[in-house]
């Protein structure tokens, strides 16, 4: 029973961090049907604002000698910050073109802010020791389990929900979902877009910073291209989940998280390299069946 | 006195001229006046051209955003390593390939045709399965697609040589090479543009629903435009690889998937034109930063750009065309002469014809 | 790194170089993220063009270099490579890893001019991958596996070994290569198993509770990675309780990265020589104290040391042959067997232009602290047949 015990550790954890990951992605593209190609370079940002600028080897903390307390909210801002600043410098101008262009601007975005990040730390993968005391194990029903998992799966949950209630509770909350659901309708009804898309943007990149800390304190490293991997995972998440379905997204991030690790565990050895290629077919096998997405609001129906 | 629409039709052939006269003439401008590294910056120019124009073949008609080509890309290059490697090295460096592969030592033009039809081959295969989809989803599973490829690619020991770079590629492709594939490729993209199926595939890139309900069979012009882009896509890749001379999978993934969609989608997504003026721009602004970045003797002060400089000034470049443009540069317009110059010139317009 | 970017900069200036001057190109990253690694053995490169010059020069002339940046990019790899041709260049120097040098290689190749990757670690660096004039400084990674393996079992009787490979790049492969042909021929030896990671996963768990399964510890885990992916994969090996020793390719030497692990024990690197001062060649530290002189900051890593190297044996073939001709050099580069240098002996012959053996020195990290504890050369040289992965 251990075994399954520690395949769930594991693959919650893997999924929470994929989850939170696309929920950042959905919430861009329900407002302004953006694929935000930027967000992989968000993450990276934050990650890098923990050390002092500089092209040295040897990395000194900045940000991330400030006790958790302080820490978390600054990141968390400083991410909703990039976010919000990208939107008004870039998207904003952007609000009326084809969706195509929007996305190679986010894909020029994110390029620009990679070789930003390159020039002023150098190409050098860095180390950064945030809280490596939350990777000491701890035993939970038989399964040996790093703490940070366990803080991986709880505060997955903890923003799931304080965002299901946010959006559920809040005006601007109320607002994003109207938006997410048919944005024209919801703005000829009085919402405000410009505050409901500078939220999405504000909330996507603090969820940003929340993966970058796990990152950061799950490796211990810092690389400039350390978001693009799951930036692109979350991408297809969002996409599985159907699109403009927060919670979908949510779901999906898990699901693609838990095949994944489902996978390395059974597939064996000779196929393990080709982990995912079977991950990217199974993805295509659920459009197929489900065009539409998994978990689909009623909304997402195209009507003739 | 010709038709209206016959002289309109013969106008949008004239776009395929007017480019690939502009082509020969930057081709010749380098091939006289320029360096060796500057004549092999036009040979990449050109490569692109036929990749992005390859591109445009699909999503130009049909509107969906392919982020698979890099793929078909990836195996046009490796087949025509395969045929035209020496066959010892083969056996050394991919000892698993089948006997009579192993053995086969082609020319290199017949190569990458044939990397170009089994490009097309596969993007049948995928093709059929993919674009029963539409819109995002349909551009998720190109996703899918590519990074399948990028995955058995890189791990196929002893057929790809998996992450290990496949060697020895004969590096023939210069730029006069590059330009007749690139000039092929335009022709080919407006010669399926302007026939019955293209002018059906924009009909349901502008509005599916009513296309359909004329009785254009969406998804049968979307697979033929696929496969025709895929072989030229096939082409382009195996040209990138025997101008490199060393392939691995790593070139054919995200950084060249992302830059071709950004000179088409600059250029303007709507017209070849655009996807040719694109690629253009965008490499001579390159060239341009990169030497720059290498420094410019100005009244003997030395000026040069920080090194990695380059990279971001062309990223806030796009940024800013696609905020004055966001239709890109030509914003879904060809370069074509006016039908009222045909018009006028019957003669000549008649003997182009004959 | 003042003074060296002023030389470079005059250098430069001077163009085209005076007629009797030699010119070496380096067709390296100045840009991206190889740059990291090719600046150092770049600039080590540089202290021994520095040093020659001050000594009166090479067949009596000075040593000038000219270069041009890669952008880590293997189509600009190809222009660099024409470009030092066109400035001049007797002889070239490309980027540290096959893939993004290779492409100027070739056109060194195709001009009969020898080239010497800085500090690639794959057999095709080399006549396998380039041509007859193509050579790397550095030692091959293969060596770096059977390193570990023989030394692992002779001076900590590892007998059960499990292999965690990144199959991101060809390097890692090469680690696990030499590993995987030597342990099982040693004494009482067992590979008891192996699994695959990528090197930008964001957990590793799976693997970890892979090896948590097995009946008892494996004595030693070889772990075929490179920074980040290393540094992230110790640090989940280490939180889960797995105190293994942990032999590695020289890829993650340099303590720069020791911070992704605090307190990291039982972790041993073999490298070409040691940065940390306690290297039992003085020369070493001779280097060492050099390249602080002109950079104002010790080597972060052993990846400086092939970029001196390289051109300490280049130099001494010239002198030999009396010539910069490619197939002169070259053939007084294949005459040299064990040629000493100030890291330990070198040697090309005819079928390899590369390491197959090497003093390699063991670093071990104690406590978060790095040292020299041991030396090992390997008993039998790594068979070609193992390095074209035909075993």
């Amino acid at each position: 029973m251990s075994n399954l015990a520690q395949l769930f550790f594991d693959a919650a954890s893997l999924g929470g961090l994929y989850a939170m990951a696309a929920l950042g992605i959905a919430l861009i593209f329900g407002v302004m049907k953006l694929v935000n190609f930027a967000h992989g370079e968000y993450i990276a940002f934050c990650v890098f604002a923990l050390i002092v600028p500089s092209t040295d080897a040897v990395a000194v903390m900045f940000l991330g000698k400030a006790p958790a307390l302080i820490l978390i909210p600054v990141i968390l801002g400083l991410g909703a910050a990039i976010a919000v600043a990208s939107e008004y410098v870039v998207f904003r101008h952007l609000r009326k073109a084809d969706p195509v262009a929007m996305m190679i601007a986010s894909f020029a975005l994110g390029f620009v802010i990679r070789n930003a990040l390159l020039a002023t730390y150098g190409g050098r993968p860095k180390a950064v020791s945030l809280w490596p005391g939350l990777n000491t194990p701890v035993d939970i029903a038989g399964a040996s389990v790093p703490l940070l998992q366990l803080i991986v799966i709880l505060s997955t949950l903890l923003v799931v929900t304080g965002l299901a209630l946010l959006l559920k509770k809040s005006r601007i909350g109320l607002e994003m979902r109207a938006a997410a659901e048919n944005f024209t309708m919801a703005r000829l009804l009085g919402v405000r877009a410009n505050r409901v898309i500078t939220g999405a943007f504000a909330l996507s990149g603090a969820l940003a910073a929340a993966v970058a800390l796990i990152m950061v304190t799950q490796t211990g490293v810092a690389d400039v291209r350390m978001g693009g991997q799951i930036m692109l995972v979350a991408f297809i998440a969002t996409v599985l989940g159907g699109l403009g379905s927060l919670p979908g997204a949510v779901a999906a991030g898990f699901l693609v998280g838990i095949v994944s690790v489902v996978l390395q565990a059974w597939l064996p050895l000779e196929a393990r390299p080709f982990r995912d290629a079977f991950l990217y077919t199974l993805v295509i096998v659920c459009l197929l069946v489900r065009p539409q997405g998994l978990f689909v609001p009623a909304s997402a129906k195209p009507r003739v | 006195m010709r038709s209206q629409h016959a002289t309109n039709r013969l106008a949008s052939y004239s776009t395929p001229l007017i480019l690939a006269v502009l082509l020969v003439g930057l081709v010749v401008l380098v091939a006289v006046f320029g360096d060796r590294s500057l004549a092999r910056t036009a040979a990449e120019t050109l490569v692109r051209v036929t990749l992005v124009v390859s591109l445009w073949i699909f999503v130009g008609n049909s509107g969906v955003i392919s982020f698979g080509h890099a793929g078909y890309m990836a195996i046009g290059a490796y087949c025509s390593a395969w045929l035209t490697l020496k066959p010892q090295s083969k056996a050394l460096f991919l000892p698993d390939l089948p006997e009579w592969l192993m053995q086969a030592q082609w020319h290199v033009l017949p190569a990458a045709i044939a990397g170009g039809l089994l490009a097309a081959f596969i993007a049948l295969l995928s093709g059929a399965a993919i674009l029963r989809l539409s819109g995002i989803a349909a551009s998720i599973a190109t996703f899918a697609f590519l990074a399948i490829v990028n995955t058995v690619y890189s791990n196929w020991e002893g057929v790809t040589g998996a992450t290990s770079s496949v060697v020895g590629l004969p590096r023939y492709v210069d730029h006069w090479v590059a330009l007749g594939w690139a000039v092929a490729a335009i022709v080919a993209a407006n010669v399926y543009a302007n026939s019955a199926s293209g002018l059906a595939l924009r009909a349901t890139r502008e509005d599916e629903v009513a296309a359909r309900a004329s009785g254009i069979n969406m998804y049968r012009h979307r697979l033929l435009s696929l496969v025709i882009s895929g072989f030229f896509t096939g082409v382009s890749g195996a040209l990138l690889g025997h101008s490199i001379g060393v392939l691995n999978p790593d070139s054919f993934y995200l950084g060249i998937t992302f830059i071709s969609l950004a000179m088409l989608v600059i250029g303007g997504i709507g017209s070849l034109s655009g996807a040719v003026v694109g690629v253009l721009l965008l490499s001579v602004l390159i060239e341009l930063l990169v030497r720059a970045e290498q420094g410019i003797s100005i009244n003997e002060t030395q000026l040069a750009l920080p090194s990695g400089s380059q990279e971001i000034l062309i990223g806030i470049a796009m940024i800013v065309v696609l905020i004055v443009r966001p239709n890109g540069l030509t914003a879904g317009k060809e370069f074509k002469l006016k039908p009222q110059w045909l018009r006028q010139s019957r003669l000549v317009g008649a003997k182009s014809t004959n | 790194m003042k003074r060296l970017a002023l030389a470079s900069a005059v250098a430069a200036l001077a163009l085209p170089a005076m007629a009797d001057d030699i010119t070496i190109g380096f067709a390296i990253a100045k840009s991206g993220w190889m740059e990291a690694y090719d600046t150092p053995a770049a600039t080590a490169a540089k202290i021994r063009i520095d040093e020659i010059n001050a000594n009166g020069g090479l067949l009596g002339r000075q040593i000038q270099w000219v270069e041009a940046d890669t952008k880590t990019d293997r189509q600009q790899s190809a222009k660099a490579g024409l470009q030092v041709i066109d400035d001049g260049a007797d002889m070239m120097v490309v980027s540290c890893d096959y893939d993004f040098g290779a492409p100027a290689a070739l056109s060194a190749e195709a001009e009969g001019m020898v080239s010497f990757f800085l500090c690639a670690e794959d057999v095709k660096a080399g006549i396998q991958g380039v041509g007859p004039l193509a050579f790397s400084g550095s030692v091959l990674a293969a060596v770096q596996g059977a390193t570990m393996a023989e030394w692992s079992n002779a001076k900590r009787d590892a007998k059960t070994g499990y292999v965690l490979l990144d199959t991101t790049i060809e390097y890692n492969k090469g680690i696990c290569s030499g590993f995987d042909w030597m342990f099982p021929q040693l004494d009482g030896t067992e590979i008891v198993g192996r699994d695959t990671f990528k090197n930008d996963d964001a957990s590793i768990a799976s693997q970890i509770t892979r090896i948590k399964a097995l009946p008892t510890e494996p004595d030693v885990i070889m772990l075929c990675s490179y920074i980040p992916g290393a540094a992230s994969a110790v640090r989940q090996i280490r939180a889960a309780g797995i105190n293994s020793l942990i032999l590695n390719g020289s890829a993650v030497d340099g303590s720069y990265w020791l911070d992704a692990t605090p307190d990291l024990s039982g972790f041993v690197v073999p490298v070409q020589g040691s940065i940390y001062g306690d290297d039992p060649r003085p020369a070493v530290e001779d280097f060492n104290l050099a390249y602080e002189k002109a950079t104002g900051a010790r080597p972060s890593s052993s990846y400086a040391y092939p970029g001196y190297v390289l051109i300490d044996l280049w130099a001494k073939a010239v002198e030999r042959a009396g010539t910069l001709d490619g197939a002169e050099v070259t053939a007084e580069l294949e005459k040299m067997q064990n040629e000493p240098t100030a890291f330990g002996p070198r040697s090309f012959s005819s079928e390899l232009h590369h390491q197959n053996t090497a003093e390699m020195q063991i670093i071990e990290i104690t406590d978060g602290a790095p040292a020299q504890v041991d030396q090992w050369t390997i008993s039998t040289p790594v068979p070609l047949d193992v390095l074209l992965g035909r075993n």
